[in-house]
């Protein structure tokens, strides 16, 4: 009884904070059915409008969501392939000065992107005619590369590395060694970190504000400008799209490599 | 010899790609920045109240935030370590859902809801608690729940990866040896579970400071933060000098408050023992 009593007051909170969470999120999946402009509960019916407005009016928003992918994936692919490599240096060997190289791999999470946005713009603009497709892409490889790092060597702690010693007595390459034994063994935890940051750079939108030109424009950046002329729920409908990605990203983590990895 | 050469090869690419695109941008700008107007747009930038207003503005909303996001996060931690629910799972998931939701779709939610013609007013209308619709949006409150929105994942799993690892045995045995739940939580778990509550509220408060999305949308054109004016000094009044010394600042301020941060968490560890959570 006496526990009970004392685990009630956390579990209102919880319960309250869960609402709070998801309440703007369930007001926008109905606000992409609402029949009328002003968005009102009740909803005085149910439309598919905004939905089509998508694809039919001028909102440009597919080729944002067009040039948001191109960015996400090329920037989490070279990611993967820079990330895990320093990820295996960091933790296969022992070495001085170990800790100093992680704070140094991580360092850019701790720089406002704001700052590191406008320094790009101002270093792009010296340097002159880089298309915008490459500075965000730049600005997104390498704002993105601690969390891959982070993911990685957080499942390489867990490694065990006399795997690697057993494959190469029995004559394996180190080539062999790596695709064969430790990178199977490892790729949920890589796969999680990829969605994870392949997410991030899709929805980043302080260096797409800064360094997006007129004819490249991400698709955080497009709703936003969108915003700024119009309130109608075609907002609703293209939100709504985004937050069934999520969804989905997350329903995939959790088979992955479960949600524990987030505790760390 | 191999291994060296490995080595090398493996962090290679990385370190250079920082050092080309990260670090020498960074520092270039900034030596840049003061050998074209020396430090004349840093001393404009303090010396002018209106500017100075903009950083103090930008540290009591993070502040706020913060305090807020401890004040709702810690139960939800607690009660998320603690709880042997079959929904624990779910309840994970709702609470990384948002997290994992763009910044500029989430505050477009709080716009639907908070706007003068929003759901908030038309409810609060309709039951007749106001006569006129309150006044949120492009107000400081709108940008501190939007934050609070933004970071609570944050905050509660930096808070709950730390209690999960503190023994529940310790509750019982303060509560059989006569301590009331109040003072379990102010003697026991408060003290243990500090590392995290640190970590936490340090991550939550850069992430605030630094946030740009929910100031520039649920604070308008008039709510000025630090980022918000990186933005409008860049694009509105094409002053990149002081748009460089507001970017500076803001990471000397950030880097000042991590400093002080981090000797807490220093100082605390040793008294709780040197737990290393955080």
């Amino acid at each position: 009884m006496h526990e009970d009593r004392v685990s009630l007051f956390p579990k209102i909170v919880t319960i309250l904070v869960l609402i709070f969470l998801v309440a703007p999120l369930v007001v926008i999946i109905l606000a992409s059915f609402s029949p009328t402009v002003l968005v009102v509960f009740p909803p005085k019916g149910f439309s598919l409008k905004w939905y089509a407005n998508i694809f039919t009016s001028s909102t440009n928003f597919l080729s944002g969501l067009g040039n948001s992918l191109k960015v996400a994936i090329v920037a989490t692919l070279i990611d993967i392939v820079l990330g895990v490599a320093a990820a295996l240096s960091v933790t296969r060997y022992t070495f001085k000065g170990k800790h100093l190289l992680i704070a140094f791999f991580t360092s850019p999470m701790y720089v406002p992107s704001i700052a590191f946005a406008f320094v790009l713009l101002r270093v792009f603009s010296m340097i002159g005619g880089v298309p915008a497709y490459l500075r965000i892409l730049l600005g997104h490889s390498i704002i993105i590369i601690p969390y891959i790092i982070r993911n990685t060597i957080a499942v390489l702690a867990g490694y065990n590395w006399l795997l690697e010693d057993a494959a190469a007595s029995l004559s394996a390459n180190p080539l062999q060694t790596f695709t064969k034994v430790t990178l199977p063994l490892i790729k949920p935890g890589i796969m999680a970190g990829a969605l994870l940051s392949f997410l991030y750079s899709f929805d980043e939108a302080v260096l797409g504000s800064l360094l997006s030109s007129p004819r490249f424009i991400t698709l955080p950046i497009r709703i936003m400008n969108y915003m700024e002329f119009s309130f109608d729920p075609t907002l609703a409908a293209i939100s709504t799209l985004l937050i069934v990605m999520s969804l989905t990203s997350i329903v995939l983590m959790e088979r992955l490599i479960g949600l524990d990895m987030f505790l760390k | 010899m191999s291994k060296k050469r490995n080595f090398f090869f493996l962090s290679f690419p990385t370190t250079f790609a920082l050092l080309v695109l990260f670090v020498a941008p960074m520092v270039y700008i900034l030596i840049n920045t003061l050998q074209q107007d020396g430090i004349a747009n840093f001393v404009k930038f303090l010396t002018d109240s209106f500017y100075l207003n903009i950083l103090k503005t930008t540290v009591i909303i993070s502040l706020k935030t913060t305090g807020i996001l401890l004040l709702l996060g810690y139960p939800t931690a607690y009660f998320l370590a603690r709880t042997t629910s079959k929904l624990k799972n779910t309840m994970m998931i709702i609470i990384l859902f948002p997290f994992l939701v763009s910044a500029v779709v989430r505050s477009y939610g709080w716009m639907v809801i908070l706007g003068n013609k929003g759901l908030l007013n038309q409810f609060l209308l309709a039951v007749g608690l106001i006569e006129n619709p309150l006044k949120i949006m492009y107000t400081s409150h709108a940008v501190i729940v939007g934050l609070v929105h933004l970071l609570l994942p944050y905050m509660i799993l930096s808070i709950t990866g730390v209690i999960q690892g503190i023994d529940k045995n310790l509750e019982y045995a303060a509560s059989s040896l006569g301590c009331n739940p109040l003072k379990t939580f102010f003697k026991v778990l408060l003290p243990l579970s500090t590392p995290g509550i640190i970590s936490g509220c340090t991550l939550v408060f850069t992430l605030s400071m630094t946030a740009y999305v929910t100031p520039r949308l649920l604070g308008g054109a008039n709510f000025r933060m630090m980022s918000t004016m990186v933005f409008q000094e860049v694009n509105v009044n094409f002053n990149w000098g002081l748009a460089s010394a507001i970017s500076y600042i803001l990471m000397f301020v950030i880097l000042l408050f991590l400093v002080v941060f981090n000797l807490a968490t220093a100082s605390i560890n040793q008294r709780v023992g040197g737990q290393k959570h955080a």
